[in-house]
């Protein structure tokens, strides 16, 4: 028969054990010193598009392990990436490494200086490529942020739509535009233009177009608004636009669309043209390649006085804060190397910034991104003919044009009212910076 | 006066010494009772009174990201004051809370009658109830913004196939329709709470009550208003007061549904505070801007309390 009685731990022994487990975990971290001393790097990374952000996170993990650090990755999408940014600063508990943000924070200070890793790269890859330098160097010389990639918009078409109506190649001007996508459209199964004219910051692609008609919102400088001496042509812009609306070429609900709607309109083949990143033509390449035969890919049209064609940029760069910075500077030296950026690139949707990246098959294999590359050698940086500053910045996250679009349309205000809010609104921003 | 000179003296003894344990047990007892007290004190400085302190501070300062901030006066009101959007949220934060707060008190009140009822599967319903209050926000949000999608969207879809509408409608879109559907989806997210509030406040209204007033001949209606409405005063005024607070402050619906569009159709304080603080890294205009609403939002919860305690007074 079985015992029945229990074992008790006597008091003795219940101190010799806890004892013992107390040494044991006190003892650890001198049994693993090796553990103990690997550095820790903490690396928030842009997340957009998943195949070109696997290849970037896959990278940075593959490089922690030969170079025995402790990573700690993060996936930010580049909507929630400022909000998060300035809880962390607030916070003090802000990462080492983060993609974009990079002009954001070298104007309020938060970064360290990089200008040994640009000048570096430079030399060792051939150089930059197109307006890269102008978005990295400050005017005292300083870079505090390393560009990896271009991207901008450029014009995707419904090629097919197109040759239907019997119209052939790219509209070239903004009103080609108009006169194509009001032959190529069946509503309501396709609208012409796909584009947002929202409070999201898409629809700032207005504001390219109201350049075009030869305005700009301030000085040289950056300082001063001008816009109002430009009044006749932000008429021509206005009239432009109106027309645009009244020929009902837009899907209903672009003035609150977000920034994925028109993505989804074309995706969903309800757009004849659409201003997006190549995002869209990699994601049709893998999951409808059918519609992506269909699809073309052009610089954006001219307008009477100009052609502007902004790009924007993923950049690199360290938070002032690192514990670790020679380390986080040999991070971003190792992630510009020309082999990895080959494989990367082949799957993402930045353009070239090196000159050693110009070499690389994607450009030649893929009809969509030979544009990128065009895109990266020739295009302005965002707000351009104005100076890219926190003034024009904040003014774009407002969506100021997009606003006075919305304001003929939504409340039916007239041209006059609307552009006075304009100027009273450009004026106060621009006032904060002077 | 006479009942004073007419009052009675008692020799009462009083101790030479006052005995020191008692004294000492007292002294200890209260030392103990303020100790214990000292962890939710410093939880409540620390987590209420510090950020609503530095938040005021801030609206006075100009801080951005990463520096310190400067003391700038009232420099931050007057420009949040002069923005154009500024009036409009105003307007917008106290239409959206009024409505929203209406439709949720109704609906709930309705749906917490018909569930106090004797009706068959009453506890699947009542469980079923919960779910637009449980989901995550987001989610309800995404869903009612594809319901009200004018090119795929349901309701779009089902007006059209009953021929009541002859073209799509731009619920979210169109200044005439966009605050009322914003509306219409937060109301449908929140409307629980009341209704389970409600319920489980009916459930504590004795039976006898109904008996008595069925029995001198009162209607439906008479007994719900002069039996269950009174019987539910108390719980009404904590679920407006709570829902005004969460209602005013709430960011979700609008931020997912219309991003306070179409051209500040929907644009409310919180969403102004966000794009201020979170988007322009302006944090001094950000705290201007709440700070600015905190009149408004303590005038609407003192407005329901009051009009509350006066009609469980009466």
């Amino acid at each position: 028969m079985a015992s029945t009685t229990t074992a008790r731990t006597t008091r003795r022994q219940f101190l010799r054990s806890t004892a013992l487990t107390a040494g044991a975990a006190s003892a650890l971290p001198f049994a693993a010193p090796a553990f103990a001393q690997r550095p820790r790097l903490v690396y928030w990374c842009y997340q957009f598009l998943k195949s070109s952000d696997d290849a970037r996170a896959n990278f940075a993990r593959e490089w922690a392990k030969k170079n025995n650090v402790d990573l700690q990755l993060s996936m930010v999408p580049w909507k929630e990436f400022m909000p998060k940014i300035t809880a962390a600063i607030e916070a003090k508990a802000t990462p080492d490494i983060v993609e974009s943000g990079g002009v954001e924070l070298r104007g309020r200070g938060q970064l360290l200086e990089v200008t040994d890793i640009y000048q570096k790269l430079e030399k060792t890859y051939g150089g930059w490529v197109g307006c890269a330098p102008k978005f990295m160097r400050e005017p005292d010389g300083r870079v505090h942020h390393i560009l990896y990639g271009f991207q901008g918009f450029m014009l995707i078409a419904r090629d097919d739509l197109i040759a239907q109506a019997g119209l052939k190649g790219a509209p070239a001007t903004w009103a080609d535009m108009l006169a194509y996508a009001k032959k190529a459209q069946q509503p309501p199964r396709s609208f012409g233009f796909g584009i947002p004219v929202s409070n999201q910051t898409d629809s700032n692609v207005w504001e390219d177009v109201m350049k075009s008609h030869g305005a700009r919102l301030a000085d040289e400088a950056g300082k001063r608004v001008v816009l109002g001496d430009h009044k006749r042509e932000v008429w021509e812009f206005l009239d432009y636009f109106t027309e645009t609306w009244k020929a009902n070429v837009f899907p209903p609900g672009v003035t609150t669309w977000d920034n994925t709607m028109n993505n989804s309109t074309f995706q969903a083949g309800k757009a004849v043209f659409v201003l997006n990143p190549v995002t869209l033509s990699l994601w049709l390449e893998a999951n409808n390649p059918e519609l992506l035969a269909k699809t073309g890919h052009y610089t954006y049209p001219r307008g009477p006085k100009s052609l502007i064609h902004p790009v924007n940029f993923g950049s690199r760069s360290i938070l002032k804060y690192t514990k670790v910075p020679e380390l986080a500077k040999q991070f971003l030296w190792d992630s510009m190397e020309p082999g990895k950026m080959d494989a990367e690139l082949s799957v993402s949707q930045w353009g070239p910034v090196l000159n050693a990246y110009l070499a690389f098959d994607v450009w030649k294999k893929k009809s969509f991104m030979k544009g990128l590359v065009e895109m990266s050698m020739r295009g302005e940086p965002e707000g351009w003919p104005d100076a890219f500053n926190d003034a024009w910045r904040e003014q774009a996250t407002n969506t100021t044009i997009s606003r006075m679009l919305q304001r003929l349309v939504v409340d039916n205000w007239s041209r006059e009212k609307a552009f006075a809010e304009t100027l009273d609104v450009l004026g106060k921003i621009y006032g904060k910076y002077a | 006066m006479a009942m004073r000179q007419r009052s009675l003296t008692v020799d009462v003894p009083i101790p030479e010494t006052v005995p020191r344990r008692p004294w000492r047990r007292v002294d200890r007892e209260q030392l103990v009772g303020k100790a214990m007290l000292l962890p939710t004190v410093l939880i409540l400085v620390g987590l209420v009174l510090y950020p609503f302190v530095y938040s005021i501070w801030l609206s006075f300062s100009d801080k951005t990201i990463g520096s310190a901030g400067r003391f700038v006066g009232l420099a931050n009101f007057r420009y949040v004051i002069a923005w154009p959007q500024f009036s409009t949220a105003l307007l917008n934060t106290v239409v959206f809370t009024v409505c929203a707060v209406a439709i949720k008190l109704v609906l709930g009140m309705v749906v917490a009658l018909v569930l106090n009822q004797q009706i068959r599967g009453r506890n699947f319903f009542r469980a079923f109830l919960l779910l637009p209050w449980v989901m995550p926000a987001f989610v309800v949000y995404l869903v009612w913004r594809w319901l009200f999608d004018p090119l795929s969207g349901l309701i779009n879809y089902a007006l059209l196939d009953l021929g009541i509408l002859k073209t799509p409608v731009a619920f979210l879109s169109e200044r005439s329709t966009a605050m009322a559907s914003v509306i219409v989806a937060h109301s449908w997210r929140a409307f629980p709470f009341f209704a389970i509030s409600f319920l489980a406040g009916m459930q504590t209204i004795a039976q006898e009550l109904y008996d008595s007033a069925q029995v001198d001949g009162a209607s439906r209606w008479q007994q719900f208003r002069h039996v269950t409405l009174p019987g539910l005063y108390q719980i009404i005024g904590v679920v407006l007061l709570l829902s005004t607070i969460w209602t005013a402050n709430a960011f979700e619906p609008v931020y997912l549904l219309t991003g306070g569009g179409p051209s500040d159709a929907t644009m409310v304080y919180t969403l102004l505070a966000y794009v201020a603080g979170m988007v322009n890294l302006r944090l001094g205009e950000a705290a201007a801007i709440s700070t600015l609403f905190l009149p408004l939002l303590v005038g609407l919860v003192l407005a329901v309390t009051i009009l509350l305690h006066k009609k469980a007074e009466a």
